[in-house]
């Protein structure tokens, strides 16, 4: 699996972005498409990993939140939650046009008390 | 894509950034640098489980096409070099990718591999993926084609277990289709379940034992080549 990588990946985002305001981070969201294969739990687990390997970042907190998959029907012109993996609307009419699941971002950082 | 610069506020005493940094978009960047690279060769990107057949069906395909097309490979492996073994055995142009315990093959991967590789009159490059449905779903190689090979061994419900690697695939081979009689296996059931998923996937089933479909497929790739070499002198 390649949750270290996509870990690896949220770090040198983060230092890229925040530069050395990095050291005051406490927490960081990520949300996670269904569709991205991203499994919560592994990736909680190479994120701890990592920071404990990584001294400077040793009291960060990670949380993941999963985006439900989200696909437009063009049939009715409206979006509908694709459950159980079956991306067909509710009035029958399959659709591939996907507005939300695949998506892989960091979406909230929240630095220490100064 | 949405600004990611984005300006912090003060939630209470904790500052907070709401924002939009996505992830593994240097992949996606690499993938671009390949397709720009690769504007006459048709590049097909083949995946499935380990076992599938993927690297049978090259060895096939290499022979049934060497008078029509040329043909190149690069095939990824965690750890060996066995799979370019046996294709370069079977006369076609492979050229080993060791991803070295890698789940996936990365698109800078093959951007590197195309300089160790002739692609002089090639019209179709195909990338035999690491076997796993689920990991190299996420990456983009430049590919202009996306096969998912799904062997009747393998049980009839695997698309929707694995959706984005179906939702992103343009044809389904059910592979080893000579074993259908000994398994329990319906292709109907996993044309419908594949189509739930992608109502546009086409389905073609094959055997490389006995021949089933190899034709089929033959012109589906000579199909493609077509295509892509009628875009690239388009732009040209
Ligand atoms: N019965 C049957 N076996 C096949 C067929 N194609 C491949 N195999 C066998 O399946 C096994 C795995 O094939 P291989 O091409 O190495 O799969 P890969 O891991 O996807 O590259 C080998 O033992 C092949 O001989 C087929 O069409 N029918
Ligand atoms: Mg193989
Ligand atoms: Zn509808």
């Amino acid at each position: 699996m390649h949750e270290l990588s996509i870990v690896k990946d949220i770090f040198s985002t983060l230092e890229e972005h925040y530069q050395t305001k990095i050291n005051d981070i406490q927490k960081v969201q990520i949300t996670a498409g269904l569709l991205s294969n991203v499994q919560p739990i592994l990736i909680q687990n190479a994120f701890d990993a990592f920071i404990h390997d990584n001294e400077v970042y040793n009291d960060m907190d990670l949380e993941v939140v999963v985006n439900d998959i989200i696909a437009h029907c063009d049939n009715c012109d409206k979006d509908f939650k694709v459950e159980f993996h079956r991306f067909v609307c509710s009035c029958g009419t399959p659709s591939t046009n996907i507005v939300q699941g695949n998506e892989l971002f960091i979406s909230k950082v929240i630095f220490k008390q100064s | 894509m949405s600004n990611p610069k984005s300006l912090g506020n003060r939630v209470g005493s904790l500052e907070c950034d709401n924002t939009t940094l996505h992830l593994l978009k240097a992949n996606d960047f690499v993938a671009k640098a390949i397709r720009e690279r690769l504007k006459d060769v048709c590049v097909i990107n083949v995946c499935s489980s380990p076992g599938s057949g993927k690297t049978t069906l090259m060895q096939e395909t290499g022979k049934r096409l060497a008078s029509k097309l040329n043909m190149a490979v690069l095939v990824g492996d965690p750890e060996t070099e066995r799979d370019a073994i046996r294709m370069r055995e079977a006369g076609v142009n492979a050229l080993q990718i060791v991803t070295g315990g890698m789940c996936h093959i990365e698109a800078q991967m093959i951007l590197q591999a195309l300089d160790h590789i002739n692609l002089e009159g090639v019209d179709v490059l195909f990338i035999e993926n690491v076997g796993n449905l689920l990991c190299p779903s996420a990456f983009d190689l430049g590919e202009d084609y996306r096969v998912t090979l799904l062997a009747t061994t393998e049980g009839d419900d695997k698309p929707k277990k694995y959706p984005r690697m179906f939702l992103t695939s343009e044809l389904m081979l059910v592979s080893k289709s000579d074993l259908l009689p000994y398994v329990p296996f319906s292709v109907d059931a996993v044309t419908q379940d594949a189509r739930e998923v992608n109502p546009n996937i086409e389905v073609q089933t094959i055997s490389t034992l006995n021949g089933e479909g190899i034709d089929v497929w033959c012109e589906w790739i000579e199909e493609k080549v077509k295509l892509k070499k009628e875009k690239a002198a388009l732009a040209e």
